[in-house]
């Protein structure tokens, strides 16, 4: 008799969890809102109801069942093994994506990919329905993006994070100078540590793009500091970006040792970073944390008060411009570099010193113009 | 013959630690707490694959319960507003899951190994299935130090400034050896996983004995998962116990299914991880962090090798009880 | 019960040879597996039901996907492959009485194996192919003989050595494939692509690599079945002592079949080198040597039912992301299916209804439950 009882109960719990999460899904429609819900930025609320309303847009496309015609527009991503909601890199390409789909009335639907073999069916499943534009997220799709967009000159590929070796028309490959973010970071870190000790916590350095951020912030701390000692330590490549205990209890041992600003870039390996930081008592008063790839202070709510500024790459903005581009025939092909920058200061705005501000815009200039290298070999 | 390597390398260890500390203080302590830290989530995760083997059981498992279990401390927790509540919801989880696993392992007898390959896969499906985004815990838990122990040299920031879950983690493997080997529950419990015809023949259920322990076994899972995403990570992401119940069956086998032996394993691994990480943020060597990562599960494999014969699971391990 | 030999587990198969089983094994062959099934997409369908979705149009999607043209047929058969490769490693270890749960880690380092082997040489293909893929095997059988011989010379629990050899495989291979075997000149951790002369070429619509693990299933359908070799692994999966008694060396049986189990996997892990993948590269191991004890009890232990079993995985890994693109619905409610599948198969409730006779004496003769 018990055993049925605990069988019961289980499914009981399970449809109570079902419930939870399923009473805010659109559940018709894969643009659900829930991705975006606590990313309460304008924009992207704007791009949640996208369907709903926009007063300027066209007509606004319901469904993919006819994107062919020329009235409808049709918006399609597929990450590669992440997911949408993952609170940095690929919630940012598909809030940029949401963001132009809204402006211009579009339909968008995502897939995650579980599979490297998938790559290439789940880009097809958008071809298949003749999609107008197809976002690719993550390098590990790079060959297949190109392959794709090789077979179907007339569908546009934004590639996010796919440098293009060879061109074609219709693929775009969104790349981000992240040494340069990091660096900016890094320069930031370098003029507000007290304790001369900064810290970052890094997903793999097998993977690019973290690479870059990780070493751009260690020259960036160096050149506006050249007394400071910079910690960078990186997880092992086996859940790099899903291991937050790991981060938290590395990003603890940097303070311990004395760093009294600590960047946190990964994934959720970082996010566990930035919320450990955001634990201290001296969290935002004299200990802070620097997030990732976008404005962290949205997505990672626990880590507000310790949370000087992330290292942004402009996905969103990315992401979307190529798309509205994509949209208005101004597709450039080739390779598009997004900007990047610092998010803003939000709750650390008053402890950052002005001076301090000014010459962090001065190096964000130089990096942008060239005047100012990272020193970061790619 | 194996106790005396032990303590030789205890005794190394320790000096090691105390030259260290003369010479750095704050990147010692630091790297001691880090090893701790490390070692927490494990120690109890042993406890949970220790408690089921000497009852018999051999528990697989242990990575499903934990993701389930931080799961639903985490979705809990943020729920309810309520950090107690949310820990109350991990460990109630983790009992259902140990109370599933008993099911499947004890009552209905089934291969032992083929339940706790289910609970795995199950905890995957279902966290991953119904995580959402946007969750937020109410509060961090809180740091306790202990008063007057905190400021002892060394051991004081190390050990008595911890939140409570390490405590209770300390708590648990003394407990539990106490209990093991000092108690009724402890005789009959090792006796249901050495010989359970014998027990059997001197009055022990031994199916009940073997269905509690698994269960409340689970229970213990609960307070690991809960640890991990309410006090050590302070957030719950798809997948996010990373190996670690697997590890844990390395750390209860290198501790010869004792208690306090599991925990001197757990802080042995946590240090190498500690030290290669540190040695990799002062850029003095690098050592491919796979090097260090494998390292657990290299020396359980060296260790089972070697010894064998001489460090050995209870004889009853992985064999459903059927009555003669 | 001898403490040398290995644990006699129940995994309701005891039956060894399904083709001289009664009837009733025959029923229960197919029938546990298939009333399973539908019990897991059942529940399956309800936790959809709950995310807004109708079950049925979910399933119709999954399945039409998958079987509604040439190419989903394609990855069907691309998907099965390893699958079938693994499941029947997990059968071959099940019959000697051994847990094999480290498919997985067997796996993945014959992959990395068959990639190195097909890009560091260059043969011609007659020689390469079967080189590339004999050199994948030799990795898997290697990496599982090492569980293999503590098992039986050191009588250590090779769910244990498997379980710790899938950890430091993932670890090894991620290691050889950011240093040692790392392609030049680009940031990813993978190895260069294999030459030519090492791909497994796809005729039309059908993987070689799909032939060659029908081939393989078909083999050890006869080989367990029908061959001194696979009568001694029976025996000495059913009852060690006996085996012991009648002349077979326990040992060498243990060892050896573990090492085909390890080569079987390994074969898995190769043919999906050198016929998908091309080369060894991140996300490589999605889960495949765990599908493979799915599937092999899904088999109940029978060889050639691995073959529908890992096709079955196969449709549901490949409509995962249609039935996302289609409704929305995540594609990890496939996992749940899956695990559902296998606590339905493993646990006796099943069988306990369809069976009520036979189930009525079996549970009395195991006492209270």
């Amino acid at each position: 008799m018990h055993r049925k009882l605990l069988v019961a109960g289980l499914a009981v719990a399970a449809l109570v969890l079902a419930g939870c999460s399923s009473s805010d899904d659109t559940a018709t429609d894969t643009t659900s809102a829930e991705a975006t819900t606590e990313a309460a930025e304008e924009t992207t609320e704007e791009a949640a109801e996208e369907e709903v309303t926009e007063e300027s847009a066209p007509a606004v496309t319901m469904d993919d069942s006819n994107c062919a015609a020329p009235e409808n527009y049709c918006v399609g991503l597929v990450t590669d093994l992440g997911k949408v909601d993952d609170k940095s890199f690929n919630q940012a390409a598909f809030e940029g994506a949401q963001l132009a789909a809204g402006e211009i009335g579009a339909f968008l639907k995502y897939v995650e990919s579980t599979d490297p073999k998938d790559y290439m069916a789940n880009i097809g499943q958008f071809v298949a329905k003749e999609y107008d534009t197809i976002v690719t997220v993550g390098f590990l799709m790079a060959e297949a993006s190109a392959a794709a967009a090789a077979e179907n000159p007339n569908i546009n590929f934004v590639g996010v994070d796919q440098f293009q070796g060879e061109t074609l028309p219709n693929l775009t490959g969104l790349i981000f100078a992240e040494d340069q973010a990091g660096y900016a970071a890094g320069y930031l870190a370098g003029l507000m540590t007290e304790t001369n000790k900064v810290g970052a916590v890094l997903g793999t350095d097998t993977v690019p793009p973290v690479l870059y951020f990780g070493e751009g912030y260690r020259n960036g701390v160096m050149a506006a500091n050249p007394e400071a000692e910079v910690t960078v330590v990186y997880h092992e490549p086996a859940n790099a970006f899903t291991d937050p205990e790991w981060g938290a209890a590395e990003a603890k041992k940097q303070v311990t040792q004395g760093a009294d600003i600590v960047f946190g870039a990964g994934g959720g390996t970082g996010n566990g970073a930035l919320i450990e930081i955001a634990k201290s008592p001296e969290s935002g008063k004299s200990v802070f944390c620097i997030g990732v790839d976008i404005d962290q202070y949205n997505t990672v709510p626990q880590a507000q008060s310790c949370l000087l500024t992330s290292a942004e790459k402009k996905l969103v903005a990315g992401t979307s411009a190529l798309v509205l581009a994509s949209f208005d025939g101004t597709f450039p092909g080739g390779n598009f570099v997004g900007a990047t920058g610092l998010a803003p200061y939000h709750d650390t705005e008053d402890a950052v010193p002005a001076e301090v501000k000014t010459e962090v815009e001065g190096v964000i200039a130089g990096l942008l113009d060239g005047s100012l290298e990272t020193g970061v070999v790619k | 013959m194996r106790a005396r390597w032990a303590w030789t390398i205890t005794v190394i260890i320790l000096v090691g630690i105390m030259f260290s500390y003369t010479q750095d203080e704050l990147r010692t302590t630091s790297v001691l707490s880090f090893s701790l830290r490390y070692a927490i989530p494990l120690i109890i995760a042993a406890m949970v694959g220790l408690v089921c083997e000497r009852s018999g059981v051999i528990n697989i498992g242990i990575e499903g319960q934990l993701l389930m279990s931080a799961f639903a401390g985490f979705f809990g927790a943020a729920a309810t507003g309520s950090l107690i509540i949310g820990t109350l919801f991990g460990i109630g989880t983790g009992l259902i899951m140990g109370a599933v696993f008993a099911t499947g392992a004890v009552a209905w007898k089934m291969d032992q190994i083929i339940s706790g390959t289910i609970i795995n896969i199950i905890a995957t499906g279902l966290t991953s299935f119904f995580y959402a985004q946007g969750q937020v815990l109410p509060a961090s838990t809180p740091v306790v130090a202990i008063p007057y122990l905190k400021d002892l040299p060394l051991v004081g920031p190390v050990l008595f400034n911890n939140g409570l879950f390490t405590y209770a983690a300390i708590i648990i493997v003394i407990f539990l050896q106490i209990m093991l080997f000092l108690t009724i529950w402890g005789l009959r419990t090792r006796a249901v996983g050495e010989n359970p015809s014998a027990a059997d023949t001197s009055g022990i259920n031994v199916q009940r004995t073997r269905f509690i322990n698994v269960t409340l076994a689970g229970g213990l899972a609960g307070v690991a998962g809960a640890y991990l995403s309410l006090e050590a990570a302070g957030t719950f992401e798809r997948g996010f116990t990373a190996g670690r119940g697997f590890t844990a069956l390395a750390i209860m086998i290198f501790g010869a299914w004792n208690p306090v032996g599991a925990f001197a394993a757990a802080l042995f691994f946590g240090l190498t991880q500690g030290v290669a990480s540190q040695l990799q943020a002062d850029e003095v060597v690098d050592i491919p962090p796979q090097f260090i990562n494998m390292l657990p599960y290299v020396l359980t494999i060296v260790l089972l090798a070697v010894v064998a014969g001489r460090v050995r699971p209870p004889a009853a391990v992985g064999k459903p009880y059927e009555k003669d | 019960m001898s403490s040398d030999g290995p644990a006699q587990t129940d995994l309701g198969f005891t039956d060894p040879n399904p083709t001289l089983g009664p009837k009733y094994g025959v029923v229960k062959a197919f029938a546990i597996p298939i009333v399973s099934v539908l019990l897991a997409f059942a529940v399956g369908g309800i936790l959809i039901y709950f995310q807004g979705v109708n079950p049925f149009t979910a399933y119709r999607v999954l399945f039409e996907s998958a079987l509604g043209d040439s190419d989903g047929y394609l990855r069907v058969m691309q998907k099965s492959t390893p699958l079938i490769f693994t499941g029947l490693a997990v059968v071959v270890g099940l019959r000697v009485g051994l847990f094999n749960i480290g498919a997985q880690g067997q796996l993945i380092v014959a992959a990395i194996g068959a990639a190195w082997a097909g890009y560091h040489f260059d043969l011609p293909a007659v020689v390469h192919l079967p080189f590339a893929l004999g050199f994948g095997m030799l990795c898997g059988a290697a990496w599982a003989s090492i569980a293999g011989v503590l098992r039986a010379y050191r009588n250590v629990s090779e769910v244990i050595t498997t379980i710790m050899l899938n950890s430091i495989a993932i670890a090894l291979v991620d290691y050889l494939a950011s240093r040692p075997f790392k392609e030049p000149d680009q940031p990813l951790s993978r190895t260069p692509l294999i030459s030519d002369s090492a791909a497994l070429a796809t005729f039309g619509v059908i993987p070689s690599g799909f032939v060659i693990a029908l081939i393989v299933s078909l083999f050890f359908g006869w080989f367990l079945i029908r061959t001194t070799e696979g009568f001694r692994f029976n025996t000495v999966g059913l009852n060690p002592n006996a085996a012991r008694y009648a002349g077979i060396s326990v040992k060498r049986t243990i060892v050896l079949a573990m090492a085909v189990s390890g080569a079987l996997a390994g074969m898995g892990g190769a043919v999906e080198t050198m016929g998908v993948v091309g080369r060894f590269e991140p996300a490589f191991n999605a889960g495949l040597g765990f599908d493979g004890i799915t599937i092999a009890l899904l088999a109940r232990a029978n060889p050639i039912a691995t073959i529908p079993a890992a096709i079955l995985v196969g449709i549901l890994r490949t409509g995962a992301n249609s039935l996302q693109f289609e409704t929305g619905i995540e594609p990890e409610v496939v996992d749940v299916i899956l695990a559902l599948t296998l606590l339905f198969v493993a646990a006796p409730i099943v069988s306990r209804y369809i069976f009520r006779i036979n189930a009525k004496r079996k549970s009395k003769s195991k006492g209270r439950s």
